[in-house]
């Protein structure tokens, strides 16, 4: 049988809407990332020290910048770190602290609802001194390291505190039908959890999570302020004030923040992808 | 021949509401008894308290010989409740499929989990139900990709694949598209001729005359009629059935 084309037929007209829909798309997508450029080289031109057209720029020392660029870049790891270990604690203490928010038994129902509150009522970087200060009175050991678990615990406690909102909500959006269907197979209490529910509240759960990971490692630049840590804001202040380059060593922590920052979102973006295309 | 579920003096209050007033129903082995009645009349209620998923609020349920107390607490309770469960399998109108496992992996969860069976035995007999509701083609497949109708197929091999000893369907038909209604009836009925004790709220008229052994007409949380159904449905003795089967009657045809 010979097919359309064979015969000299126009292309279907399908194909051309299809063609003309890419067109657009990518003539969107050319728009967004040319304005980005030019945003971009607009920041630059602040940074330049040049005056243009009676417009007045900040003058950057370049030559510190080259001078402590790997020395600042040294302290990604310790952020990448702290922030892991963070996260890690976070998502332990979100959940405990959602299933207890579900607890009829009131012991549970209180101290989630206690420690919700008491981390939400107060400032994170306040959080961080109180651990930085109080820690090593309780466990001595932890003297040697005291900034780094510090920042963990507060920073952990906190977005536990806030992403058990998240879990909540993730365990609310399980029907009652699926528990019912787990009970009706004779399974208990804990595994319709382990088994039936807590998987999907995760994938309900799981872009918020990631958005909140994003967030955390800049939080994590408070971690500097106990002055034990060396990540990057740290080491971007202490250079900067030793050598009266600030505003120069703040601009390339910032650089390396964004950078970090693009790169999560980007592995965000695939993961929310590919889960919207998984089933359900 | 001893009744193999034995329902005594049911009572469900819903706060101050009587949903279930003093319901009493034996089935014997083999029987097919399907459970009609107007939405409100109790009978999903009703048919829920045999598995306990609504508590009962007094009364005395009687499973193959294990018999459970409503309206008591404890230890000891629950764990009846749990072995009560292991006899008894359901079917739901939503079919409450686990989204996040595979048409397979749903089937052997309640063997593999509940039972502590070996999973290589329980695949086999997941595939054997499988097969039986003709859904062992799709095993691998999610239930998002599945017809309502395929979907309910695959709920039916889950929960026989738990070798209960009754069999509870809540609406099975009720959510589906008219013409996929029949693909689950027949699953229904080959169900039937392969021996399961069946207790089935329904509102499918021609599936429970060609079907039931037995039919119950339920109104206001008490069992106002039971009869076989050709019985039943030439002769209804009170007026409430008798509306119920025109209503029926007028609707389907």
């Amino acid at each position: 049988m010979a097919s359309i084309a064979d015969q000299g037929a126009p292309i279907p007209q399908a194909e051309l809407i299809y063609q003309a829909q890419l067109r657009k798309v990518r003539i969107f997508r050319m728009h967004v990332g040319i304005t980005w450029v030019a945003l971009l080289l607009i920041i630059i031109f602040f940074f330049s020290g040049q005056n243009f057209l009676g417009i007045k720029t900040i003058s950057l020392d370049t030559d510190f910048i080259s001078r402590n660029l790997s020395f600042i870049a040294g302290g990604l790891g310790e952020t990448i770190r702290i922030s892991i270990l963070s996260i890690l604690l976070a998502i332990l203490l979100a959940l405990l602290a959602a299933l207890g928010r579900l607890s009829t038994f009131p012991p549970f129902y209180a101290l989630s609802t206690f420690y919700v509150s008491l981390i939400r009522g107060t400032p994170l970087y306040l959080q961080i001194f109180f651990f930085f200060l109080a820690l090593p009175q309780i466990i001595p050991a932890w003297a040697a390291v005291p900034g780094l678990w510090a920042g963990v615990l507060a920073l952990g406690l906190n977005y536990g505190a806030y992403m058990s909102e998240t879990f909540r909500a993730g365990i609310a959006s399980v029907s009652k039908g699926q528990r019912e269907a787990a009970i009706a197979l004779g399974m208990t209490n804990g595994q319709t959890m382990r088994r039936i529910v807590i998987p999907q509240a995760l994938r309900f759960a799981i872009p918020p999570m990631g958005n909140d990971f994003i967030s955390m490692t800049k939080d994590s630049a408070l971690v500097s302020a106990t002055g034990f840590v060396h990540e990057l804001m740290w080491r971007a202040t202490k250079v900067g004030r030793a050598q009266f380059n600030n505003l120069e060593a703040l601009i390339v922590a910032a650089v390396f923040y964004w950078g970090l920052t693009l790169i999560l979102t980007y592995f965000q973006n695939r993961l929310e992808t590919r889960m919207s295309k998984g089933d359900r | 021949m001893a009744p193999i579920v034995k329902v005594s003096n049911l009572d469900k209050y819903f706060g101050r509401l009587h949903v279930l007033k003093n319901i009493s129903l034996e089935v014997q082995p083999r029987e097919v008894v399907c459970i009609i009645g107007r939405s409100g009349s109790g009978k999903s209620t009703f048919l829920r308290c045999i598995n306990f998923l609504e508590e009962p609020s007094s009364g005395t349920i009687e499973v193959d010989g294990l018999i459970v107390e409503g309206g008591e607490k404890g230890k000891e309770h629950r764990q009846l409740i749990h072995d009560l469960r292991l006899k008894t399998g359901m079917v739901f109108q939503d079919f409450n499929l686990f989204p996040h496992m595979s048409v397979l992996e749903n089937v052997i969860e309640g063997p593999v989990i509940v039972k502590k069976m070996d999973r290589t035995k329980a695949i086999e007999l997941a595939e054997k139900n499988l097969n039986n509701v003709d859904m062992l083609w799709k095993k691998d497949e999610y239930p998002n990709r599945l017809s309502g109708g395929q979907k309910q197929r695959v709920a039916i091999a889950r929960a026989l694949t738990m070798e209960p000893r009754v069999m509870l369907f809540d609406e099975p038909t009720s959510a589906l598209d008219p013409e996929l209604i029949g693909e689950v009836l027949n699953v229904m009925k080959k169900v039937a001729q392969e021996g399961m004790t069946m207790l089935i709220v329904t509102h499918e008229m021609g599936f429970a005359k060609e079907v039931a052994d037995r039919v119950v007409v339920m109104a206001d949380g008490e069992i106002i009629e039971q009869a076989p159904p050709e019985e039943l449905f030439e002769n209804p003795k009170d007026p409430r059935t008798r509306a119920l089967i025109d209503r029926y009657r007028s609707g389907s045809n």
